[in-house]
């Protein structure tokens, strides 16, 4: 295999990563919220678009318009339900990781048990196929999933940029007692940008769905990678999130390719305390509030 | 010294006016007494699961425990402890393979050899704080589950079989029963004296505020590492004694992140940086494991039931059984062990 294969299968892989890891690091911005079971939720979402695909026929890429609303709508009543119970608490954040480590017990466990955890994988016609160039090859199932990933990325940065409530959730981002002094309503700010971390992960979880051969106890896996790669890029950094997760996801995949495949996790762990020793706010994030 | 001081008692404004009371020596020489004399139970019949039993609530107050001294007394929360516990299965394992050296022997080592690493994990650590220490510590985990699913020398993720003890098998639990029970005291007893040490004074200091800690005078970089490194080596201990008592090491029955979990759930259920908090909670998750087995028949659900029972925990009593009932004055005093 070429180098340059070898960087188009990373690069269209860290678009995947870097959709899963947007929601995320989404959440941790506005909310300072690590939401340690974002990695569950896409893989409850994956499951979701596999039952329409086994069930129904529809297509995963179809039915991103199921998973996305459902998930935006599931976010918004989870965080009313849970997070203004424990927003005055010191710890908020600390706390919150506690909160999501628990929540990614009871998805696991309810999806074992009443998924089971066979191997699962969408297999649309694309997700087999691949498009050759001279001799390169592109499968098109990754492509198709990095290209909808870049378009959900796309219309997240053009909404916080050009909408109302976008500018309120920067704001929000940026400082919070400052956005509720100038006017911002953060609750509700707060609330709608949960909805769309949860929505990110459920059009991630359709697209991994085929990308991914998947099982209720893999998101640990993910999840580990997913805050790896936020934290290099800087805790609520939503370019150093996207930064992260393609160069990563490169240098992951010619770990992959010349010492094996096995190895690769290893690229963002490596990378983590690397990152950690040296700059521990991260590429693009501010210097830690401890 | 002043100052330290001023931040605990900003902390742990309770503790100053307790009112002495023997009633916990008795309670606590009574238990230790039960425990000790119960395997003579045997001579009544078969009382291998009541021994199993009390030897997996042993382990786990012994990890508990340890956990609390890192999560609960510094306010670090680690969710990849079950790191050290899986290396100390693993030491001793060798040990007895390679040299035929039997982990009831080794099994301190392999809480040297845990505590060890904790002092690299410490090291690679220390920078970060609050959030990144914790995906550090998961990353941690990942790492070395990699590292174990494909070392060939230690069996890659088939594991390893160990030979069994050459004891009377109607007495096999005995020896693994007393090694737990020490190691499960071992534990309680270097909390509380962490807890009633100038170092675990600064732990707290640390917990409470980590930059008016650093301006006090402490060395808050040192204490951390130390705090991680004291805090690997009963779980060492416990991961050499479990492995042998299961005669098998598989990276899946020491490294899966539920085990770290487990060690989380039971300190905050019973109570974060108290000495009694992890024993009970401890002793309780072991009762409800128990109990939502035998009734909902399924691990799965067992998996949810810990989430559940976390969710609750940190929404409606985020103290733990041991920190609330201190919170309202109705702690009983053979409960306070601080």
């Amino acid at each position: 295999m070429t180098q340059v294969q070898v960087l188009i299968l990373g690069l269209l892989l860290g678009g995947v990563y870097a959709l899963m890891a947007s929601g995320l690091t989404l959440l941790f911005g506005v909310m300072r919220v690590v939401n340690l079971a974002h990695a569950a939720f896409i893989v409850l979402a994956a499951f979701l678009s596999f039952f329409l695909w086994e069930g129904a026929g529809i297509d995963p890429l179809v039915s991103l318009v199921v998973t996305v609303p459902v998930f935006f709508l599931l976010g918004m009543a989870i965080y009313r339900t849970v997070f203004p119970r424990i927003e005055g608490s010191p710890r908020f954040t600390e706390m919150t990781v506690l909160m999501t480590f628990g929540f990614a017990f009871i998805l696991e466990g309810l999806m074992s048990k009443y998924f089971t955890g066979i191997f699962r994988q969408t297999k649309p016609p694309y997700a087999q196929d691949a498009i050759i160039l001279g001799d390169l090859y592109v499968p098109t199932g990754q492509l198709y999933a990095a290209i909808t990933s870049a378009v959900f990325l796309v219309a997240l940065w053009a909404f916080l940029k050009y909408t109302r409530t976008g500018y309120g959730v920067r704001a929000t981002m940026q400082n919070r007692d400052a956005a509720q002094l100038v006017g911002v309503d953060v609750r509700r700010v707060s609330t709608v940008a949960f909805g769309m971390g949860m929505a990110l992960a459920g059009a991630a979880g359709a697209l991994i769905s085929f990308v991914f051969p998947f099982y209720p106890s893999r998101h640990w896996q993910w999840i580990a990678i997913l805050l790896s790669l936020v934290v290099l890029g800087g805790m609520g950094s939503l370019k150093g999130a996207v930064v992260g997760a393609l160069g990563l996801a490169v240098i992951s995949s010619f770990v992959s390719t010349h010492i094996g495949a096995v190895w690769a996790p290893i690229t963002f762990f490596g990378a983590l305390f690397l990152m950690l020793m040296v700059k521990p706010e991260g590429l693009f994030g501010k210097k830690a509030r401890a | 010294m002043t100052d330290i001081r001023t931040v605990d008692q900003a902390t742990a404004p309770a503790t100053e006016q307790r009112v002495p009371s023997s009633s916990r020596w008795w309670v606590l020489g009574a238990v230790v007494l039960f425990a000790l004399a119960l395997p003579s139970a045997r001579f009544l019949g078969s009382y291998n699961y009541v021994l199993q039993l009390a030897t997996i609530a042993f382990m786990w107050i012994a990890l508990a425990s340890s956990w609390n001294i890192l999560g609960g007394y510094t306010g670090y929360i680690s969710l990849g402890h079950n790191v050290f516990y899986g290396v100390g299965g693993y030491v001793a394992g060798m040990l007895l393979l390679e040299l035929g050296w039997s982990p009831f022997v080794t099994a301190p080592l392999a809480g040297l050899v845990a505590m060890a690493l904790g002092l690299v994990a410490g090291l690679i650590t220390y920078r970060a704080h609050g959030t990144s220490f914790i995906i550090s510590t998961v990353a941690m985990l990942l790492v070395v589950t990699l590292l174990m699913d494909n070392w060939s020398y230690l069996g890659g993720s088939n594991g390893l079989s160990l030979p069994l003890p050459g004891f009377d098998v109607s007495w096999l639990k005995v020896p693994f029963y007393y090694a737990m029970l020490v190691a499960a005291i071992g534990a309680v007893i270097l909390g509380h004296r962490v807890q009633h040490s100038k170092f675990g004074l600064a732990l707290r200091a640390i917990a409470s505020d980590e930059v008016k800690a650093e301006m006090a005078g402490i060395n808050t970089r040192k204490y951390k590492v130390m705090a991680f490194a004291i805090s690997a080596f009963f779980p060492g201990v416990v991961g050499a004694l479990w492995g042998y008592s299961l005669s098998y090491l598989r990276p899946v029955i020491f490294l899966i992140i539920a085990v770290a979990a487990r060690m989380v759930l039971m300190s905050i259920v019973g109570g974060r940086g108290t000495v009694a908090g992890p024993v009970i909670g401890a002793v309780l998750i072991i009762a409800i494991d128990e109990a939502s087995v035998s009734l909902l028949g399924s691990s799965e659900l067992n998996l949810a039931v810990t989430g559940l029972l976390l969710v609750v925990t940190l929404l409606f009593f985020p103290l733990g059984i041991v920190g609330t009932l201190r919170e309202h004055n109705r702690l009983p005093a053979w409960l306070d062990w601080d």
